[in-house]
């Protein structure tokens, strides 16, 4: 009750004197509004580096296996990876893991021929299991996608990119058509939609898919595999699956460590939210800017309370005179300070989300609203007045009423 | 009701060396009654004052308040006796700055941690005369609608002392009067009242005079008291 009448009289002791306040809250205002400009600025373009990677990558929610340790660089091919990533590893997987939906694999080489009468293409070539196209999010343009009786049968049927397409079949319907792939006949059954530019800035588009049984028994005669492809239950939280698959691959391979593994386990997620996190140089400084802006506006509060509180000692004294205690007194500036620095604050979000949705679509990035940042500087205001105006505050309850009363 | 025994209150200078401002201070004060403390500057008075209105504390003595020893009561202690039992009325009002007449009456029960009864709030501005100026803010009133203004806001606690520190001090003689009726009436209705003045016009309405000179009582004497001038006055007390 008393400090609800005490936050009242605050409110009408601000409302009395219009334009100290104004100046008390600008800096936090300011301080504020930057902060939730950059702070959904920032979230515009993570949001939206993601989606460039989503798009690039195909399917978000997958996790990828590849042979060897962590440090191995560069996309797996049959040439430079280990062995030590096979079909019964995939099958172990899809039978033991329960985070995991479904496995994919996948044998991959790149700069392999492709021969179409006399024009030759070089393409990679990706054997892979039935399932692989979806959860790489990779579509049919024409014909039809690699079923489970192609990849049963061994059967020698391709389904081409759109760069091998341009190469070898400018003026024909390659659907039927019968190309060789190391001198090794393959009927095409489809052809892929264009991807563009992979991770790497190369192309998506220039290669060739055959079922991974065919490539293991007839093309390479490699019985490993390059890659091994999930999809976990709950994508949201890859963590638990990739710690599930590895114990799972490490029990199979027979490591205990110290032993380094002889896979390495990635989420594109993961990596996205990786790379979207490291934020630029001059965001950081910016945003240093904006919080100590924001500290500024704070110390604003405090240097113009003090001189409120120098101002208001015969107030002070009246008040203290007709009962009220030195903690009455201090709680009524710390709610003077804590209440103009929230409406500061206040005032900041809104300027702040009217610039950041500005700015956001001067970079034609989608507006985002950051409910987290709004609530967390709106908290920041009233922590900050608190702080700021635990001096002043200080400075009014101890004034001696007798001495205030005499001036 | 007021019980002032043995009190010395000594000060300290800036360098150090202690001055007495009150030495051995005894008296007695009924309830109901109208009591004036007069003196010089430097009398003393001022500290008796602030002690009385429990703002300070005695070096050494004791202090009664209704029974009660308050004189080694904590700050905190003090400011609930000064929110609960005592009215201060000022030389220059002490209103606050920039708020009507209604909230400075209503700033004293804000202290008490109830909710503020307006209509008691209205009923003191009524007896004070104010009655259609509760809305007015007290840069619009005179000095003398000023200290109306000041012993409502006196009264909003019901205290069992009021203390007036020269209430008449920055007023013209009418207005002045008009304050000390005002007093006089509020003292027949049953409040008691300690007034500090060196004015001996205003010490002239009190029943008792204390006279204090260099930090000690120096004449404890009654006096018939002026009642008010006008019937119509005490027409209203019967």
């Amino acid at each position: 009750m008393k400090v609800f009448l005490i936050f009242l009289m605050a409110l009408r002791s601000l409302a009395r004197n219009p334009l100290r306040s104004f100046f008390m809250m600008l800096g936090v205002t300011i301080g504020i509004a930057s902060l939730t400009a950059l702070a959904s600025v920032g979230e515009a373009t993570k949001q939206e580096t993601m989606q460039r990677f989503k798009r690039m990558v195909g399917n978000y929610n997958i996790v990828n296996i590849v042979p060897g340790a962590a440090r191995t660089r560069g996309m797996p091919s049959l040439t430079t990876v280990e062995p030590s990533l096979t079909f019964e590893d995939a099958k172990a997987l899809a039978r033991d893991a329960s985070s995991v939906a479904q496995v994919a694999e996948a044998q991959n080489a790149f700069d392999i021929d492709v021969k179409y009468r006399n024009k030759t293409t070089a393409a990679a070539i990706y054997g892979i299991s039935s399932n692989w196209l979806e959860m790489h999010s990779y579509f049919i343009e024409t014909g039809d996608v690699i079923l489970d009786d192609d990849v049963n049968s061994l059967a020698r049927i391709a389904v081409i990119g759109p760069d091998v397409q341009a190469a070898l079949f400018a003026n024909e319907d390659p659907i039927g058509k019968q190309l060789r792939i190391a001198n090794v006949p393959f009927q095409i059954k489809g052809v892929l939609v264009s991807r563009g530019a992979g991770p790497g800035g190369s192309s998506m588009d220039s290669i060739v898919f055959i079922p991974v049984t065919t490539a293991s028994k007839r093309l390479f005669n490699r019985n490993y595999l390059t890659t091994i492809t999930l999809q976990l239950k709950d994508p949201d939280n890859p963590q638990t699956g990739i710690k599930e698959i590895s114990s799972i691959l490490r029990g199979r391979h027979k490591i205990v460590p110290p032993i380094e593994d002889d896979f390495t386990v990635s989420s594109p997620r993961a990596t996205a939210e990786q790379v979207s996190d490291v934020r630029s140089t001059l965001g950081t400084i910016l945003f240093g800017v904006a919080a100590i802006a924001t500290i500024i506006g704070g110390a604003v509060i405090m240097s113009l309370m003090l001189i409120a509180v120098s101002e208001r000692r015969g107030e002070i004294g009246i008040r203290r005179a007709l009962g009220a205690t030195r903690s009455d007194v201090m709680m009524q500036f710390l709610i003077e300070a804590a209440t103009i620095s929230f409406i500061g604050g206040l005032a900041g979000v809104a300027l702040g989300i009217g610039g950041g949705a500005i700015a956001a679509s001067q970079q034609q990035l989608p507006p985002v609203v950051m409910w987290s940042a709004i609530l967390g500087a709106m908290l920041l205001s009233v922590v900050l007045g608190l702080v700021f105006g635990l001096q002043p505050a200080w400075k009014a309850a101890k004034i001696d009423p007798i001495e205030a009363l005499r001036s | 009701m007021i019980e002032v025994k043995n009190i010395e209150k000594t000060y300290r200078r800036g360098d150090g060396t202690p001055v007495a401002a009150l030495k051995d201070v005894s008296f007695k004060i009924e309830q109901g009654e109208f009591v004036t403390i007069r003196g010089a500057s430097g009398s003393g008075k001022s500290s008796l004052l602030n002690i009385l209105g429990c703002l300070d504390t005695p070096t050494s003595g004791s202090y009664l308040l209704e029974g009660e020893d308050v004189s080694h009561y904590t700050d905190t202690q003090r400011s609930h006796l000064r929110s609960r039992r005592i009215g201060f009325v000022f030389q220059s009002f002490n209103l606050l700055p920039r708020t009507t007449a209604r909230e400075n009456v209503e700033l004293p029960a804000l202290y008490t941690g109830r909710p503020v009864d307006r209509d008691k709030v209205l009923f003191l501005l009524d007896r004070v005369g104010l009655g259609a100026r509760s809305q007015h803010f007290t840069t619009e009133l005179s000095g003398g609608e000023q200290q109306r203004v000041a012993i409502a806001r006196a009264l909003m606690n019901d205290p069992s002392l009021l203390l007036a520190d020269e209430p008449t001090g920055n007023l013209d003689s009418t207005a002045g009067q008009s304050i000390m009726e005002l007093l006089t009436e509020l003292h027949k209705e049953g409040l008691t009242i300690v007034l500090v003045t060196h004015d001996e016009e205003t010490a002239s309405y009190a029943e008792r005079l204390l006279f204090i000179r260099d930090g000690v009582i120096a004449t404890d004497r009654s006096q018939p008291g002026k009642t008010s001038t006008t019937s119509n006055h005490s027409e209203r007390q019967s």
